[in-house]
């Protein structure tokens, strides 16, 4: 790893290339317009549900995959639109399974709470807060005991910090050090209800502590400092000395669903986070270290709102699932 | 209509007592009905005044259906609730308002209340989904089949004792005979006493004639039966059962004697749906006497002139036995096999003179028509065990008869007999 | 049914045909782990694992922390991921503690994500009553895990199917969830020897009658086989069908029996009320063998208590041979 304090250069501009970093810049922009063409699919009654968008926490999705190929498992959390862009999903497949199409990453079945990508490596969103934390711990049971060198980071929320599952997932996975980082994105509230109101530590990093691994928190809108310290864990977890846990603290713009009304938080500290927006910081860190120009950034960003629109396009014109086939992939064909 | 017999499915109004509008005090009579057997009076169920007579005299209605409504006082009457008319009848009413009514009926334009539920039940018969579908499928209407389960339930067997009855009558009897001229109904099946055996039924056969298609069954260890003995009662049962569901027979009349009418019952128990009636003759198994020394005596008698006074216990006349029956019996026994089996069985059922078995709970369960006949001088078997039977079982207790009812006066149990069968005398 | 084609056996108890399916798999297969609380030097709460720990190693033979629901998680993520996890719990009473990880994820992961993914995992429920270990250490859970889609749930009788269905049950793409009745452990059997599978969706005729059908699960089998033995002295034949699998039921097997006796018993140890009774009456209601039926339908099931500590009245909270005697008399003689 370079010394980055020495050159005082930012980590993610030292240890990645440019093609990577412009990459790492559109996947940003890519969940940003995702999910806004999400919301507004949604307003426009095209697709039904609900779902729980992360736009202001792209940094913390795309930084936490840097460290990770293909082989590497992520399980993922009802805001995890943005870790399966983040982990390679097309979005165009993504839009298909919100508007629940056969097209769609789950066929129709799972909507927006429940997308996967098996193949990059995303084992899915899930439901249940903390639901992941356990599967998170057996995938890399599995990789430990089949030798196959990948590393799982497991995403969740602050909410789930308080669920037994946390606890015991945590502990499970140091005592057996197996190869799993902990992603907590910490947006600040578990629905309404605030970290200071919910949890008795101040950061939730804090209690790494009680498993015997390390803990950091750091600036989650800051993707060089995610992937500085998502990159350390991922090294430490294939080196096979064990889990770690990341606080990323970072901020949800919308509501916790569509249906949350915002009286639990004013309007200033709102726009006080939408100034610390973190896809703005990268891309101007990118400018100062000239590796892209503004006008690249523009360009960019037509780019993505291109394949944006193709995508919802694709999924609209997607196949309707057969209701006849409403309990397909309940039991796996063992024909097939 | 309601249910006065049997095996009525229909019954005739015959007469009634009581006008539309009259008012009746419960128990006054209400009407007379004809069935096939007999006619009767029918009592009005409580007070009120009758509305609707939805059947007239000669009216033909199914068991069951309503033939007219009773008000209490102060009662709207009101229209005849729907579907509340007879299921058959010789004049059967639509049930729409006013087309055949009579004048006497009220007219009221405002539908009234309806009548309370007691007088609202349309008893449809109770049947299981089996029954119903042998029913549909033979075309027959359930009302028409009585129903031997439980509260009345018209089971399968119920519907292909229809079924049989129905294809009875319509082949040409062959050949009437006996006490009620036919052969139609399920044949009786006698099973002999302890130490007896089938031929011992031979006066009460001559005296019930052949009425009925006769099987008879014998103990192992008599009479032309295996001579191997039974462990305990329960195989004695088992066996017999084999035997019983060897003859194949979908109903019967089942007779037992003594210990064959232990077996009888044990049998019944757990054969209740194929036996129509059960007759007991001093029963064993129903008390934990038994004269030990006359089942010793005749067990080991090897000379008339000791078997004789043990056979003279067994009926209440010692002159019934003569010298000639006593060596007849002992030429009987002339078989060391019988005899071994006997002594063996004797071992075990009635161990140190004591009935080795209770069936107090069978008589208790089965529920077919059942009677015990029992003479009061009984000698072997105190006839009093017979008052442990529960009150639905018949009891014909003869003051001047032994163990041997069915031999000291078989007509007077051939007729009890008939009467169980369902024969006229 | 191998037992019977020439195949060598062995006498064995229940358990230990289950360490014995246990141990093939784990020979022949490097996916297999197990993984439960106590199972490793200890040999299981009902030492039924016993000494595979030193046959396999303890990276194989895996004790857990207490964490009933992390332990689940981890299975389900393991399977997940390529290995072939069998979990024991130490009492069936415990899978409460982990139902989300089991009705959530592990019944639901493939559906939800479109058949992108199975979850080959294998859970282990020593169940029932019998042990005066009172009412949270007694129960029969086997109806609750039998609602979800997603999940088979068998209770092998035997110890010849307790191993063909563990060894079929790890065969299985998908979950499924074993209930063991831990007054069976020691009950003794031919066992084929070395590998062979029981279907997991097979009821069995162990008594063929033509008087009345008893449908009996779990423990119960052997007292309806009792009961059963008992009233042929009297000349009625009763025909038990040992359910095996609850979900799926085998709706064949017991409509064939229906239409021949035209009598229903259903016994099973759970709670009478919402049980598999219910599910088996309603299933015979609603088929062509209704017609054929000469009673009403009689279910004999657990009291509509927690099980008790006395042991008198821990029988009275169960069906008991008695009872089965009784129920199936009264049927089969036309008096219910």
């Amino acid at each position: 790893m370079p010394d980055t304090a020495q050159a005082n250069v930012p980590f993610a501009i030292a240890t990645y290339d440019p093609d990577r970093l412009r990459a790492a810049l559109r996947k940003m922009y890519l969940i940003r317009k995702f999910e806004e063409g999400a919301e507004d699919s949604y307003t426009r009654g095209l697709i039904h549900g609900t779902m729980h968008l992360s736009i202001g926490q792209e940094a913390s999705a795309v930084a936490s995959c840097m460290a990770l190929t293909d082989d590497d498992k992520i399980t993922s959390t009802h805001r995890g639109h943005g870790h399966c862009v983040a982990k390679g999903a097309d979005v165009a497949r993504m839009f298909a399974e919100f508007f629940g199409k056969e097209e769609g990453y789950c066929r129709g079945r799972g909507g927006s709470m429940h997308i996967a990508d098996v193949e990059k490596g995303n084992l899915g969103a899930n439901g249940i807060v903390g639901g992941g934390l356990p599967i998170a711990v057996g995938a890399a049971l599995s990789a430990k005991r089949l030798g196959t060198g990948a590393v799982t980071v497991c995403f969740f929320g602050d909410g789930a910090n308080n669920e037994g599952a946390f606890h015991e997932a945590l502990n499970m996975a140091a005592i057996w050090k197996l190869p799993v980082v902990f992603v907590c994105e910490n947006n600040k509230y578990g629905m309404s209800t605030s970290t200071e109101r919910s949890t008795a530590v101040a950061n939730i990093a804090d209690r790494a502590a009680a498993y015997a691994m390390p803990g950091v928190t750091v600036d989650g809108n800051d993707f060089s400092e995610v992937a500085e310290a998502v990159e350390t864990a991922v090294a430490r977890a294939r080196r096979g000395e064990g889990p770690s846990l990341i606080e990323n603290v970072t901020y949800r713009w919308r509501g916790h669903s569509k249906s949350d009304r915002n009286r639990y938080r004013t309007k200033d500290e709102i726009a006080g986070w939408v100034k610390k927006d973190p896809i703005a910081r990268m891309g101007a860190m990118l400018v100062t270290h000239g590796i892209m120009a503004e006008e690249d950034i523009a360009a960019m960003e037509t780019d993505v709102d291109d394949e944006i629109a193709e995508a919802i396009e694709f999924a609209r014109s997607g196949t309707d699932p057969d209701p006849a086939e409403v309990t397909r992939d309940v039991h796996t064909d063992r024909a097939a | 209509m309601p249910k006065v017999d049997m095996d009525m499915a229909e019954g005739t109004i015959a007469k009634w007592h009581v006008s539309e509008g009259e008012k009746v005090a419960r128990g006054d009579p209400l009407f007379d009905i004809e069935t096939d057997k007999a006619a009767m009076e029918v009592e009005a169920p409580g007070e009120g005044t009758l509305h609707h007579v939805l059947a007239g005299e000669g009216d033909t209605v199914a068991i069951g259906s309503a033939v007219a409504f009773l008000y209490s006082e102060g009662e709207e009457v009101g229209d005849p609730p729907a579907g509340a008319k007879p299921a058959m009848g010789s004049e059967e009413p639509t049930g729409r308002r006013g087309e055949t009514r009579s004048d006497t009926q009220p007219v009221q334009e405002e539908p009234a209340a309806p009548p309370d539920e007691k007088r609202k039940i349309e008893a449809g018969p109770r049947a299981t989904p089996l029954a119903r579908r042998l029913a549909r499928e033979a075309d027959l209407r359930l009302s028409d089949i009585p129903g031997t389960g439980p509260r009345g339930r018209i089971q399968g067997e119920d519907v292909r004792e229809a079924v049989r009855a129905t294809d009875m009558r319509a082949s040409p009897d062959p050949e009437p005979k006996g006490r009620a001229g036919a052969q139609t109904g399920p044949p009786l099946v006698l099973i002999h006493g302890f130490l007896s055996d089938a031929q011992s039924w031979g006066p009460l056969e001559k005296a019930f004639g052949s009425g009925r298609p006769i099987h008879k069954l014998e103990l192992p260890g008599h009479g032309r039966a295996t001579r191997k003995p039974p462990a305990d009662f329960s195989a004695l049962v088992s066996h017999m059962r084999r035997g019983l569901d060897e003859l194949n027979l979908e109903a019967m009349h089942l007779v037992g004697h003594s210990l064959g009418g232990a077996v009888a019952l044990a049998l019944a128990d757990t054969r209740p749906r194929r036996v129509a009636s059960l007759t007991l003759i001093a029963p064993a198994g129903l008390g934990p006497q038994i004269d030990g020394a006359a089942l010793d005596g005749m067990l080991r008698a090897t000379r008339a002139e000791s078997l004789a006074p043990w056979l003279k216990r067994l009926v209440a006349d010692p002159d019934r036995i003569s010298w000639n029956y006593v060596q007849a019996v002992l030429a009987g026994r002339s078989d060391e096999d019988l005899r071994d089996a006997q002594r063996r069985m004797a071992e075990t059922l009635f161990a140190d003179g004591t009935q080795c078995f209770d069936l107090q709970a069978a008589l208790g369960r089965v529920e077919m028509p059942t009677r015990i006949i029992w003479g009061r001088r009984d000698g072997i078997i105190p006839w009093s065990h017979a008052l442990s039977a529960p009150g639905r079982v018949s009891l014909n207790l003869f003051d001047d008869l032994g163990h041997m009812p069915q031999i000291e006066a078989p007509e007077a149990v051939a007729d009890l007999l008939a009467a169980s069968v369902g024969l006229a005398p | 049914m191998n037992a019977a084609a020439g195949v060598r056996t062995r006498e064995m108890s229940y358990a230990e045909a289950i360490r014995d399916a246990m141990d093939i798999a784990l020979t022949e297969d490097e996916r297999v782990v197990l993984m439960g609380e106590d199972i490793g030097v200890y040999g299981g709460a009902f030492q039924v694992t016993g000494d595979l720990v030193e046959r396999h190693g303890p990276d194989r033979v895996i004790d857990t922390p207490i964490s009933e629901l992390g332990g689940a998680g981890v299975a389900v993520g393991a399977a997940m991921t390529g290995l072939r996890p069998i979990l024991e719990f130490q009492f069936s009473d415990f899978a409460t503690l982990a139902m989300e990880q089991i009705v959530n994820q592990a019944a639901k992961v493939r559906y939800m994500l479109g058949g992108a993914v199975s979850v080959p995992v294998v859970m282990r429920f020593p169940a029932g009553s019998g042990t005066g270990a009172a009412a949270q250490h007694s129960q029969s859970l086997e109806a609750w895990l039998g609602h979800v889609p997603g999940l088979k749930v068998v209770q092998p009788t035997t110890p010849e199917d307790a191993k063909g269905m563990l060894l079929a049950a790890l065969d299985d793409p998908d979950p499924v969830m074993i209930f063991e009745h831990k007054l069976l452990y020691k009950l003794k059997g031919q066992v084929p020897e070395g590998r062979y599978t029981t279907p997991l969706d097979k009821a069995v005729v162990r008594r063929a009658g033509d008087a009345v059908t008893v449908v009996a699960s779990g423990i119960m089998v052997h007292k309806a086989l009792e009961a059963a033995g008992q009233l042929a002295e009297d000349g009625i034949e009763a025909e038990v069908i040992d359910l095996r699998s609850v979900r799926p039921i085998d709706r064949e097997t017991i409509l064939e029996s229906v239409r021949k006796t035209g009598r229903l018993l259903c016994v099973y140890e759970a709670v009478k009320t919402l049980g598999i009774g219910a599910e088996i009456s309603a299933m015979v209601a609603e088929s062509d063998a209704f017609d054929f039926l000469d009673a009403p339908i009689v279910r004999l099931g657990g009291a509509e208590c927690p099980i008790p500590y006395n042991p008198d009245l821990e029988k009275a909270a169960v069906p008991q041979i008695a009872d089965i005697l009784d129920a199936a008399r009264a049927l089969a003689t036309g008096r219910r």
